[in-house]
């Protein structure tokens, strides 16, 4: 249908926007962490690489075109930490420094004259502070398919199997600690840095913080205190590892096996920003009473009149909205037609999510 | 490294048109999509929780069962934008919700083809009656409505398409379709894109594993022709290519053999297999059960088209001209154990300007070296955007040689 004329919108009246949070639960039980495909620690849902730098989990075995990532498994430690003095015994000693120095760089950047790497803190402040510096960390970086724009603030919660590996029968999850971050909200409790804001995972009960979560970034770092106490974080043809032990002698991939081992659980909210423009359409009470449709008349005369001094009426269907180039951009239908004659004034609200 | 500029004609926008196979088979009720069968996992009997010959939205919620597994689903908070889920209507939204107030959906959302038989007219209105107040008679109609709704909401679409087809027309030569039978078999848009491609629609009717009709649109008008069976050259039905929704009217007989095929209260009489029972169990309630008839199972159905999708692909053409890109920054380029400084001091720092390139020249002989030449192999292409952010790489699946004296061209395609 030709358009006639157009009617102008007024930026400062008849637009505004609006945004709206579309939020997504996600449960994630460590049965598809550990165990459910397969037998610890070859599950078909679990990818190693033959770079051996992090490890993925899938929600099913990657192999099938069903899977889906969920998230990504690391740890590392800095340079300066007590676990990159002995050189002899470990392994893979320059990718754990490089892989913490790399989600530090990412994450929060450079301090300093010097342009030092800066360290993770289990607070909010960094400042470097005595006793709050994390230089050994696990990380978990979620999937963006499953984060979307971030995470929701508030709504992470990770459960952690601090038992004893094997000994004497005991299981890892005879002892659990759950952490979360019920202290961040989306005005509080949180930091902005280079990877966007950032809150304290902390432990249930005692308040401790043993982690951080970066919301934007989907990305969850994990401090080794949780495992401090025990033996054997790992325990493998009869040796014990502590989790120190781990980081030092153990390969990576053996290290995130060892980790996914004592996942029990994890939970968060995503949350998704739908922006919308809202474009008030006017329809003033002389104007659009007619139509250029090819079947508003007949012989002649309109279809819709009997006498000659009836009103004029017409029926909306559709708004078109045009670029300043009178160029047409998008259509917008009603769901079903409105009548329109000189008595009548409409606003029509047309909305136009992206 | 210095970054090349993409010059005027380096840098096109094309369209790319796909005609993706699509093809749906319907036995005893179930339907299977593109030949695949359910595959099931550690809980869930069908590891993408939606019905066979049904795809999951999302694809959420892999391998989940209800009482043993968590499920992921969306939710939304009631505020000032007014957003809900459209599952949510608008009375419900005002009364069943206030601002602060969670509105939650569920996962996984599916899509599958329906079939409607709409008997034993399309046309037909429902009227209900109020009762005189001892029960006994009707007294007054009420309301009165399409009884098939989809019919009439396609009234209007088919005569538009009058124009390709008298067939398509509501009421024309060939009869009027309010006064038809008429079996309706949806195609939701997920599964074909744009449109339908005119041409490839196919629908074959099996009994007993034997072909006896398929019917093709080989005019590419909408008009579907049989091309086997007993009545071959006439039209069936029409299809609407751009909705995705198939209309078949023909009811001539395609094989004297009597299945159940139609569902409803006994007593239920057998039918012959006709056009207007194609598609019979596609989510339409039509079963064993509801025909009463063992023989249900005689029938199968296919039905195959290509869906026309439309994929806007940027293409960048990278030139490395002769005489440049002759160098890599790979510490390995240069000879190894050469000094990196020439002098360094509290006033100096001179590096080292008569550093060695490795001769990477392959020789066809042993033991013998082959002279030296500039040239790299080129592993990747990066692009930035106009204030020299990286915006993207692309990898080659094997280093290119680039000699300096070769001109090489590299194409990087770029679906947006």
């Amino acid at each position: 249908m030709a358009v006639t004329n157009f009617e102008m919108l007024d930026t400062t009246k008849d637009v505004t926007t609006t945004r709206t949070l579309l939020h997504e639960s996600i449960p994630l039980t460590g049965t598809i962490v550990s165990g459910t495909y397969g037998t610890f620690p070859d599950e078909g849902n679990i990818k190693n690489y033959t770079h051996g730098q992090f490890q993925s989990v899938f929600d099913y075995p990657y192999l099938s075109s069903s899977a889906n990532h969920i998230f990504d498994i690391t740890i590392g430690y800095d340079e300066s930490s007590a676990l990159s003095e002995s050189t002899a015994l470990s392994t893979q000693q320059s990718k754990k420094i490089n892989m913490y120095n790399q989600f530090s760089q990412v994450l929060l950047g450079y301090t300093g004259s010097t342009n030092q790497v800066r360290k993770f803190e289990l607070d909010l402040d960094l400042d470097e502070s005595t006793g709050t510096v994390m230089k050994e960390a696990v990380f978990l970086n979620f999937s963006r398919l499953i984060t979307k724009d971030q995470i929701k603030k508030g709504t992470f919660s990770i459960t952690l199997g601090t038992a004893s590996w094997n000994e004497d029968g005991a299981a890892p999850f005879e002892l659990v600690k759950t952490l979360t971050d019920s202290s961040s909200t989306d005005t509080a409790g949180t930091n902005n840095t280079l990877g966007g804001d950032y809150g304290l995972l902390k432990e249930n009960g005692s308040g401790v913080a043993r982690g951080l979560v970066f919301y934007q970034a989907g990305i969850v770092i994990l401090s080794t205190s949780s495992w401090a106490s025990i033996p054997d974080f790992l325990s493998e043809s009869n040796e014990k590892y502590t989790i120190e032990n781990t980081f030092v002698s153990q390969s990576l991939t053996s290290s995130c096996d060892a980790f996914r081992h004592r996942v029990q659980n994890i939970t968060f909210n995503n949350a998704t920003e739908i922006n919308s423009a809202i474009y008030f359409c006017r329809v003033p009470h002389n104007k659009y009473n007619h139509s250029t449709n090819p079947t508003y008349l007949s012989a002649s005369t309109i279809r819709v009149k009997s006498v000659n001094t009836d009103t004029p009426v017409a029926y909306l269907t559709t708004i078109g909205l045009y670029s300043s180039n009178n160029e047409l951009l998008a259509v917008a239908k009603l769901s079903e037609p409105l009548k329109k004659d000189p008595t009548n004034e409409l606003t029509l609200r047309v909305r136009l999510d992206y | 490294m210095s970054l090349k500029k993409f010059g005027e004609n380096d840098v096109i926008v094309n369209t790319m048109k796909a005609y993706p196979m699509c093809k749906f088979f319907v036995f005893d009720g179930k339907i299977y999509y593109n030949d695949t069968p359910a595959v099931s996992g550690a809980f869930s009997d069908r590891v993408y929780n939606v019905p066979p010959g049904h795809i999951s939205l999302y694809e959420y919620n892999i391998d989940k069962k209800i009482g043993k597994n968590k499920f992921i689903y969306p939710f939304i908070t009631k505020d000032g934008a007014g957003d809900s889920f459209t599952t949510v209507s608008d009375s419900s939204y005002q009364t069943d919700y206030s601002y602060g107030d969670v509105i939650s959906g569920s996962y996984p959302m599916s899509a599958s083809i329906t079939r409607e038989f709409m008997t034993p007219k399309a046309g037909n209105l429902i009227t209900r009656t109020t009762s005189s107040w001892d029960g006994k008679a009707d007294v007054d109609v009420y309301y009165r409505g399409p009884k098939y709704r989809h019919f009439y909401a396609l009234k209007n679409k088919l005569d538009f398409y009058g124009v390709r087809s008298e067939h398509y027309k509501v009421s024309s030569s060939h009869g009027d379709k309010s006064e038809q039978r008429i079996n309706l078999i949806s195609i939701p848009s997920i599964f074909y894109g744009a449109a339908i491609k005119p041409g490839s629609l196919s629908l074959k009717w099996y009994l007993t594993g034997s072909l006896i009709g398929e019917l093709r649109d080989t005019k590419q008008n909408g008009e579907l022709i049989e091309v086997t069976g007993s009545s071959t050259g006439s039209v069936a039905g029409v299809v609407l290519y751009e909705e995705g929704f198939i209309l078949l009217t023909g009811s001539w007989v395609l094989n004297a053999e009597t299945i159940g095929l139609e569902s409803g209260s006994a007593p239920r009489v057998p039918k012959t297999p006709k056009w207007i029972y194609f598609g019979a169990g596609s989510n339409d309630d039509v079963n064993q059960t509801t025909t009463g008839s063992g023989s249900f199972v005689s029938a199968s159905f296919d039905l195959s088209f290509k869906g026309t999708t439309e994929t806007q692909v940027l293409t960048m053409f990278a030139h490395a001209l002769r005489g440049k890109v002759n160098y890599s920054n790979n510490p390995t380029f240069l000879e190894y154990s050469q000094s990196q400084i020439e002098t360094t001091s509290s006033l100096v720092y001179q590096e080292n300007a008569s550093r060695e390139i490795y001769n990477t020249v392959s020789s066809s002989y042993s033991d013998y070296s082959s002279p030296f030449k500039r040239q790299v192999y080129i592993s990747r292409v990066a692009v930035y955007d106009e204030k020299k952010n990286l915006i993207g790489i692309a990898t080659l699946a094997n280093p290119i040689l680039k000699k300096e004296d070769q001109d090489l061209s590299f194409k990087l395609k770029l679906d947006i």
